[in-house]
């Protein structure tokens, strides 16, 4: 059995095992045997069944998906852009959800539970389809990531304007949106993440090799039949549909998209469909357990999500930086 | 001798300016072909119009026709022209911590359908390319951590899992020393396969090339075998600079010597002063 293959089954256990502990943290406590037994047959109790079927299950799901799909977005990023630092987030995507979830504040004080996440789906897009024209004219990838950045920084602009005169209550709403929760998912958002998860992967298989060759550079993909500008712009669209669904039912993840590649570089591969499976796997536990660490780590409040995911990305690339001048 | 390659009056230009001026050739089957000429004389403009990859802007413009087996260039899809020509450039950076065998596998890219995954056979391909430049060895080392030389193998073992039938090289040998560049022109010149490559080493050229063309500013101004088109009288005037050709031994072509005329070695070594 060759090593990636050796991997990827640890990490297929390391995903049953964190789903596991996800059902297993919680106020209620639940021994092993009843979580098992709900899950497989009966539910002990009215209580023990709402509260595995409709909070923990549905959140440890969204969890799997979101980190799945996150990392896999900062993967086909980092790889068609060539750049280890290329993140979902750096193209505008989460200042434009903030936007749209800010209007939506403002506009429809009542029925947010659709308008928000819809809003913000919307924001995101708007904000990469900016991205995507001026990367058009450009042509360039370096200038791409620059563009993004710039669209990134106005977007947020315009959004901290409507929030500093907008109404409190809403400012609280939205800012408390964009630090990133899971504890209002429902199984419905599953459904809908899952879905384009599902349509991202099958594009991602079939485009594999092509985006292999990128790695090489854009004038030797050419050269081995790649249409670079198409597939490049087509990538960006998939990532950016991806982490808008996410960013629209869970609110702004960070730094998810930057580290979990970036570790699966280190034991499984570079190429692309290597990366991707790695990420999945890799992403689907880090957001379960960073989940349990939110609801667990304060015994009477939870912490925002995307709180953590900073906070541990930020430490991860510390530690990167300091290993790889200790090593050179 | 079978026609793989006709070039018919071939213009190419940018901003209004002639790169490439009326170029006529033909290329056989099996030939080693290199492109000679001062800087800016349009070699690499020509290697990319031959293969279709040249890029098309407002400012560019081309006539004449390019025919590969009779056929329009144009005509072609792009997946249809990567399994006719192979490029190798002078040097690739390859990002992130690819193996010797991510970039040869690259070259199955224009044969699979989209959701195609490696067989045997195909393994078995991506082994005996490795193994014909030498690297079988080094099929799981890093790319970024193999010599020049070795890079440039791992380039041509790609462009041979590619199968193209013509092999596209510009400068293949200008990051290397001289024994590199002996080895890699040697195993190119031993693939059997169609090769059309820019050279900058006259010497080179002339050992390792069965047919050379010539280019000044755009125009063809000779096409023929080494010893045809390396004359002292049509160096001098492409080169601008005077030269000296010896023919020490007729199995390696000609041998060029370039030397700076008198007058101007005196007023390089005042500038310097």
């Amino acid at each position: 059995m060759n090593r990636p293959l050796v991997v990827i089954s640890a990490l297929v256990l390391l995903i049953i095992t964190s789903a596991i502990a996800g059902l297993s943290f919680g106020p209620l406590e639940l021994t092993n045997n009843e979580i098992f037994q709900c899950v497989l047959f009966n539910c002990a109790n009215e209580i023990t069944d709402m509260v595995i079927w409709q909070v923990r299950v549905p959140r440890v799901l969204v969890a799997l998906v979101a980190g799945m799909g996150l990392a896999i977005a900062g993967a086909i990023l980092q790889n068609t852009t060539r750049n280890p630092l290329a993140d979902p987030y750096l193209f505008g995507i989460v200042s434009g959800a903030g936007l749209g979830a800010t209007i939506a504040n403002l506009v429809l004080s009542h029925e947010l539970s659709i308008a928000l996440p819809l809003a913000a789906f919307l924001g995101a897009l708007f904000a990469i389809t900016i991205v995507v024209l001026i990367a058009n004219v450009l042509q360039r990838m370096e200038q791409l990531l620059l563009a993004g950045v710039a669209v990134s920084f106005m977007l947020a602009a315009i959004t901290q304007f409507i929030l500093y005169f907008g109404e409190p209550f809403a400012t609280n709403r939205v800012i408390f949106w964009l630090m990133g929760s899971l504890s209002r998912v429902e199984m419905s958002n599953f459904y809908v993440i899952t879905g384009v998860l599902v349509i991202s992967l099958i594009v991602i298989t079939a485009l594999h090799r092509q985006i292999d060759a990128l790695l090489l550079g854009d004038e030797s993909a050419a050269s081995l039949g790649v249409n670079v500008n198409r597939l490049r712009l087509l990538m960006l669209g998939l990532c950016a549909a991806l982490t808008a669904t996410i960013v629209a039912y869970c609110g702004g993840i960070g730094f998810v998209g930057l580290m979990i590649p970036h570790i699966v570089r280190q034991i499984i591969g570079v190429t692309t469909l290597k990366l991707v499976i790695g990420s999945a796997l890799i992403g689907g536990s880090f957001l379960i357990w960073v989940d349990i660490i939110a609801r667990s780590a304060l015994s009477n409040a939870e912490i925002p999500i995307g709180i953590i995911t900073s906070a541990l990305g930020s430490i991860f690339f510390l530690f990167i930086m300091v290993r790889s001048k200790n090593t050179r | 001798m079978t026609l793989q390659l006709q070039v018919d009056q071939l213009t190419w230009q940018i901003n209004g300016k002639n790169i490439l001026n009326n170029i006529t050739f033909n290329l056989n089957k099996g030939e080693v072909l290199g492109i000679i000429g001062p800087n800016g004389a349009g070699k690499t403009s020509l290697l990319r119009c031959i293969s279709n990859q040249q890029q098309h802007t407002k400012t560019t413009s081309s006539a004449g026709s390019v025919y590969l087996k009779g056929k329009l260039i144009r005509l072609y899809s792009a997946k249809e022209l990567a399994q006719h020509f192979a490029h190798v450039a002078q040097k690739a950076e390859a990002i992130f911590s690819l193996t010797v065998m991510d970039i040869a596998r690259m070259g199955l890219l224009p044969h699979k359908s989209l959701f195609a995954i490696d067989d045997d056979h195909d393994k078995a391909q991506i082994r005996l390319a490795l193994n014909k430049v030498g690297l079988a060895h080094a099929e799981n080392t890093e790319f970024n951590h193999l010599s020049g030389g070795e890079q440039q193998r791992v380039l041509i073992a790609r462009a041979l899992v590619q199968r193209a039938h013509i092999l596209i090289l510009d400068e293949p040998t200008n990051h290397l020393d001289v024994y590199y560049q002996h080895q890699i022109l040697n195993l190119i010149s031993q693939l059997g396969i169609t090769v059309i490559m820019t050279v900058h080493d006259l010497n080179l050229a002339s050992q390792y090339c069965q047919r050379l063309i010539l280019l000044e500013q755009g125009q063809l101004v000779a096409d023929g075998r080494p010893c045809e088109v390396l004359t002292e009288k049509l160096l001098s005037q492409v080169f601008k600079l005077p030269c000296t050709i010896t023919h020490n031994n007729k199995q390696q072509g000609p041998s060029v010597f370039f030397s700076l005329p008198a007058e101007q070695l005196i007023n390089t070594a005042v500038q310097n002063e």
